[in-house]
């Protein structure tokens, strides 16, 4: 237990491995390594309540921004509106199997389960329920965070609008606003998320169990 | 410098947790995630990732990755013909925006993967502190580059008026994605902290006076 009370001080940088003594922050403080720049932990406010809030507003967003169309045009008076979900079926029904589960990943599956992940472990911490097991589930949810790819997709819209727009008469849809709130909400979800935090609560606890 | 692999201890990358190094391979005691002081054959695996995104980008950037059908006539258009058809509507900033996403994107991290990769195997001229930025560069840059395959996603959905207008996806698609993918798992297959490891054998050299100072983590409000 000697050896563990050891290590408890220590942090070590992610980046370049310099190692510090653990230090004290207070709430919206930030610790920065001072060998290259790294962040290496946030003392973040209202952490739990903001992320329980803003996962629930996500969810509630997700099924809108996904089956509801994006936008559509006309073209020799042809209507034709296109959701996320038919731009991926599309690319099923012509064959192209692995860039429709790709972009399936990228867009809908890791947002959605970052958002159902993010909710559940709040809700852990808001109602005291913390079980060993929420380890393994944190860190799962934590090799998520690089492949959610909604504002690349935004930026898609974006630009596909342009291609469109002279040829055809473009029109928006509700779903581009539910895509946007989505983004929005799922980014400040990743924001308010306080790690390190979560970690070392989920650690006291475990080790608790243990003993 | 006092760096963790110098007292023998690692940070878990999943919960950067600081865990003694007892044996080669080491199970996190916080999140149980098996991991290794450094990432095994780091520099290999960066290299050959790096280069099977480059033999993809070729055929991404040859054959057609869509095809517009308009009264029936078949118009093919390649990454750069897209871009040229900007240009030539005059929407410069669109045009900019997608050769930056899909051409300069993907060449910027294969040949900045080469380039560090080849900096730590050398330790030829190595400034870790510029290099460890261009790395985390890098690695925000890489998601952006699917930018052309969600356009492509998008106008197959939308133009989808049977006789007279007609898009598809061309076979360009599926190297383009691959690319991005390839380029991705690169980057996060490159352990940064070997460009550290270097410097830190540098000091033992000749000791630093000014490394005190360094050795306190910054408090920023």
């Amino acid at each position: 237990m000697e050896d563990e009370a050891l290590a408890n001080d220590w942090l070590a940088c992610h980046q370049c491995d310099a190692l510090y003594v653990h230090p004290q922050l207070n709430d919206g403080q930030r610790a920065e390594c001072g060998r290259c720049g790294a962040t290496l932990f946030e003392r973040k406010v209202n952490s739990i309540e903001r992320t329980f809030a803003l996962s629930v507003a996500g969810l509630i967003l997700l099924i809108p921004a996904i089956m509801l169309p994006i936008m559509g045009i006309t073209l020799a008076g042809q209507y034709q509106e296109a959701s996320l979900l038919d731009a991926i079926t599309q690319l099923i029904a012509k064959g192209y199997i692995m860039v429709a589960t790709l972009v399936f990943m990228f867009t809908i599956a890791v947002p959605t389960v970052k958002l159902i992940g993010a909710l559940y472990i709040s809700y852990c911490f808001k109602c005291n329920k913390i079980k060993p097991f929420l380890l393994h589930f944190f860190r799962a949810y934590h090799q998520l965070d690089s492949w959610s790819m909604l504002n690349v997709f935004l930026l898609g819209i974006v630009v596909t609008m342009y291609k469109l727009l002279d040829d055809t008469e473009l029109s928006i849809d509700s779903g581009l606003l539910a895509f946007v709130l989505l983004l929005i909400s799922s980014t400040m979800v990743t924001v308010s998320l306080d790690q390190h935090y979560v970690w070392q609560k989920l650690e006291q606890e475990c080790i608790d169990d243990n003993g | 410098m006092i760096t963790a692999k110098k007292m023998g201890l690692s940070v878990c990358p999943a919960c950067h947790k600081v865990n003694e190094m007892v044996s080669h391979q080491h199970k996190c005691r916080r999140c149980s995630h098996l991991f290794y002081q450094r990432k095994p054959n780091s520099l290999q695996y960066t290299l050959a990732w790096a280069i099977a995104a480059l033999i993809c980008f070729l055929p991404a950037n040859i054959y057609p990755i869509m095809i517009v059908y308009s009264l029936g006539i078949p118009e093919e258009s390649t990454i750069l013909s897209g871009i040229g058809a900007f240009i030539d509507y005059g929407l410069y900033p669109i045009a900019v925006i997608i050769f930056t996403a899909s051409i300069i994107v993907p060449l910027i991290k294969i040949m900045g993967l080469f380039f560090l990769v080849f900096k730590v195997q050398t330790g030829v001229r190595l400034k870790t502190e510029k290099h460890t930025k261009f790395y985390h560069v890098l690695g925000l840059l890489g998601p952006w580059s699917m930018l052309d395959v969600f356009v492509v996603a998008l106008m197959v959905a939308l133009v989808e008026l049977g006789f007279v207008s007609t898009v598809e996806a061309g076979p360009a698609i599926n190297y383009f994605t691959l690319t991005v993918l390839f380029t991705m798992i690169a980057a996060r297959s490159f352990d940064p902290r070997l460009l550290w490891d270097e410097e830190t054998e540098l000091d033992i050299r000749q000791i630093d006076n000014t490394d005190a100072d360094k050795n306190l983590v910054k408090i920023k409000e």
